[in-house]
């Protein structure tokens, strides 16, 4: 199959790249197996929640804070994307979220303080609008709710971690039951979710949530399971009929806020008439004269060769599979060289969970251009340009910049791949 | 020291995902159409990689609601650790069979060509029995086939004895048909129970498309692909069919590419021969079958596609098989019929119509199969269209059937486009 420009992966680099494709009036191909990575990481775009892994004080200002770090650190991926992708990749994804009916706010001007499934606050720099509500830096109590025998959100755990981490208002936890959903049945956030967009359902449990609520002025934080399909129509409905402010918190895959975003972003594009391979992973990179001519992908029974003008590599590391782990080696799919190597298999982890885990760093090394590098720093292949977490060297979990960092590269690459 | 005796060019990575590359994260169930339509079913992740480590080749651990997985293979699509999750499943509903045996139904459904054959010879009767209400009452009654679900009618001319007619006896590879002259490329068409007992007008049409194209068809002989005997549970006659193809087709094969007009047919002689059903020797047929519009797509980047396209106006909707996304190779279908001057196209993108070939038709899982089609019913029906395309025939009947649609292979505009009708 052939086209201008083949995008590998289906995560949030690789639909900022295919859309900045799309914008310029070139044809894109999205490739990747399975359900994005998405849905694994994202909820909110993350572009700069610290400066450092350690620093203890959130980022105020995400744009300001970015360029500071550029000058700190020149080698950083975001040094390399440059401010102006962070800045024009950002514009870029809001306008687009908008088109394709998204309600989503933030601006790199300032982050949210949002709380988490466990209840830490945690800056986000876009939020979708049905999580603003949880800001923290705004001062009405929260009432947490949980749904009996939902396992993926505990309000107790929740409320008791909040109050300790937030002391501007109350915080306090309650359950409600969920209509239909008895102790024998096993039952995820998507379940819930569909729920939420039947009027009766979703009438029954705002009932018994306004009886438990008391005080003009809270908030009621919910999981977010506010339907799957008609998000904002179901929020809309729901906090109407509990007559108090809601806001959503994201939960642990299956990530219902995630898989909206997936799942609209991808509709529009293939409504645009933009084609995405998901079930054929890439395995190969054929590589002639510094050029990739093609990229082989695994179809059923045969190889499928896409060959585009350029590539861009957007895997978001180790969820989508992006490389390939033995015993001593890290390999990528496409040229199979080692990315890291390491003697001891243990290498790879860090004794204590909360720290920066050496295997979040391993990657691409890149070139000035974001191309993949060899050893001596030379581009592997000219036209192949990489987004996203397969870049090397540096801990988006730390510094809560995954998705800033997403757009960013993938808005970069894809300039460069418009280019070469 | 034991590290520094390995090199790294020694060191082992796993190509092939297991059942311990599940990592638990649940996008199959989110995806699985009958879990949202059913909260009897459990979902692909419990009854797939998770429970198959309760399983072992004595014992199924057939579970409840094991039947209702459908094989739409929507779980495979999605697995970012591309685990086989479907075919978990399918081993265990197909020991769980063996232990408990089949019913008449499932032992007749699985016989495609068998039924064919019996229908196609007494067309008449078996399309009168086929929508007589009391002879559907009786059938639901006593076979279990759900008297509102639509049955394909059957024809009396096959579209083997059709071709044989229209080669004069060119059916055999390597026999003393005819030669085309100037032809650049020769095919073998795979053309499935559908096409010869059901719908012999769809093989006529791929074959004048093929010819059209200066490509030589060959009708090798064939068996049925075996997809219905594997939805049946039946995977050791899906074995015997599969083997039967492998042996009649790979000669076949090492002289020309193998087509296929159905889906799921496809499908089977690309994947399924060798994975699920283990079938040795398959890989090499499987790596020369090409579904009818993917390899027409690469007629068409080759610069051998006939272009010279007649305009047709029309406003149409593109259903995607779920078994087409499997064959991981796009959507070549709609990427051929945005070539045509005056096609409207537009993908109606609402997932599994919910048929799962012969799965809806089972009385049981009637109602089931039009839940999990509504959304799909709902779309179409809002949208409007001259015709709902899809690759696959039990998609079109389903959508039909639950959307009162006019449906058609996306084969049938390409025709058209060419000036056949």
């Amino acid at each position: 199959m052939k086209t201008d420009v083949a995008v590998i992966g289906t995560g949030l680099s690789a639909l900022a790249a295919a859309r900045t494709i799309q914008q310029s009036g070139r044809q894109v191909v999205l490739v990747w197996p399975g359900l994005s990575s998405l849905y694994f990481l994202f909820a909110t775009v993350d572009v700069l929640g610290y400066p450092t892994a350690d620093a203890t004080e959130p980022v105020a200002d995400p744009g300001g804070a970015v360029a500071r770090l550029i000058e700190r650190e020149p080698t950083h991926p975001y040094a390399r994307a440059g401010i102006d992708a962070v800045r024009a990749g950002t514009q870029l994804m809001l306008e687009w979220f908008k088109q394709a009916g998204l309600a989503w706010e933030g601006g790199l001007d300032r982050n949210f303080l949002l709380p988490t499934a466990t209840g830490t606050p945690k800056p986000c720099c876009l939020a979708p609008a049905s999580m603003t509500n949880g800001d923290l830096s705004r001062p009405e109590p929260i009432v947490l709710c949980g749904f009996t025998g939902y396992q993926d959100f505990a309000p107790e755990l929740a409320a008791s971690n909040l109050k300790r981490q937030w002391s501007a208002a109350e915080v306090s936890a309650v359950r409600v039951t969920a209509p239909g959903y008895g102790p024998d049945r096993l039952f995820t956030s998507v379940d819930l979710a569909r729920s939420f967009e039947d009027a009766t359902f979703r009438d029954a449990v705002a009932a018994q949530l306004r009886e438990r609520l008391s005080g003009d002025t809270v908030r009621v934080g919910v999981p977010g399971v506010l339907g799957l399909t008609t998000p904002n129509k179901t929020f809309a409905a729901f906090q109407r009929a509990v007559g108090h402010p809601i806001f959503e918190i994201p939960t642990v895959p299956p990530s219902v806020i995630a898989l909206r975003l997936f799942d609209r972003l991808r509709k529009h594009l293939q409504e645009s008439g933009i084609e995405i391979i998901w079930s054929a992973p890439a395995h190969a990179a054929q590589v002639t004269d510094g050029r990739c001519r093609n990229i082989l992908l695994k179809a059923a029974g045969h190889e499928l060769p896409i060959e585009a003008a350029a590539y861009v590599v957007a895997l978001e590391d180790w969820v989508d599979g992006a490389f390939r782990a033995g015993v001593h080696t890290v390999r990528d799919p496409f040229f199979h060289r080692p990315l890291a190597w390491n003697k001891v298999p243990t290498d790879r982890t860090a004794e204590s969970l909360f720290s920066t885990q050496p295997f979040e760093q391993v990657g691409y090394a890149l070139t000035e251009r974001l191309q993949p590098a060899d050893e001596n720093g030379k581009a592997i292949a000219q036209n192949v340009f990489c987004a996203g977490g397969a870049i090397a060297g540096y801990d988006p979990s730390g510094t809560k910049s995954r998705g800033g960092m997403a757009i960013a590269t993938g808005y970069r690459a894809a300039r460069e791949a418009l280019a070469a | 020291m034991i590290t520094e005796e390995f090199e790294p060019a020694t060191d082992t990575v796993e190509e092939e995902a297991s059942v311990e590359a599940c990592t638990k994260c649940t996008a199959c169930n989110t995806v699985c159409p009958v879990a949202r339509s059913t909260d009897i079913f459990r979902g692909p992740k419990a009854l797939g990689p998770d429970m198959e480590r309760f399983r072992s080749p004595q014992e199924a651990a057939v579970t409840p609601g094991l039947d209702l997985c459908s094989g739409c293979k929507l779980c495979e699509v999605t697995c970012p650790s591309q685990v086989s999750i479907q075919e978990y499943i399918r081993r265990a509903q197909n020991q769980g069979a063996r232990e408990k045996g089949r019913s008449l139904r499932d032992w007749v459904l699985g016989r495609t060509r068998l039924l064919g054959k019996l229908g196609s010879m007494t067309a008449p009767l078996a399309n009168f029995g086929n929508s007589n209400p009391l002879f559907r009452l009786l059938m639901e009654r006593f076979v279990g086939i759900h008297r509102r679900r639509p049955l394909p009618k059957y024809q009396w001319l096959t579209f083997e004895r059709w071709f044989k007619r229209h080669s004069h006896g060119n059916s055999l590879p390597r026999s003393r048909g005819r030669v085309r002259v100037g032809a650049r490329r020769k095919v073998a068409y795979f053309y499935g129970c559908w096409v010869n007992y059901n719908d012999r007008r769809l093989g006529e049409r791929a074959v004048a498309i093929l010819e059209r194209n200066g490509i030589e068809v060959i009708v090798p002989s064939q068996q049925c692909c075996g997809i219905p005997a594997v939805v049946n549970s039946n995977m050791d006659l899906a074995r015997r069919y599969g083997q039967q193809n492998v042996r009649r087709l790979t000669p076949v094969a090492q002289e020309m590419d193998i087509v296929a007009s159905s889906t799921s047919c496809g499908l089977m002689l690309k994947h399924d021969y060798g994975h699920l059903l283990d079938i040795p020797g398959s890989e090499r047929l499987g790596a020369k079958t090409y579904d009818i519009m993917e390899y027409l797509w690469m007629l068409h980047e080759a610069g051998e596609l006939d272009t010279d396209f007649q305009t047709v106006p029309m406003r149409l909707l593109y259903h995607a098989p779920c078994h087409l996304k499997s064959h991981g190779i796009g959507y070549p279908a709609m990427r051929l019929l945005r070539l045509i001057p005056g096609v409207n196209l537009e993908e109606v993108d609402e997932g599994c119509c919910g048929i799962s070939g012969t799965f809806g038709v089972k009385v049981e899982k009637y109602d089931l199969s039009m839940k999990i089609g509504s959304r799909l019913f709902e779309a179409v029906k809002a949208a409007g269209s001259d015709y709902v395309l899809a690759d696959c025939e039990t998609c079109r009947m389903q959508v039909e059937h639950g959307a009162g649609a006019i449906s058609a292979h996306p084969l049938e505009i390409l025709a058209r486009a060419y000036g056949h009708g």
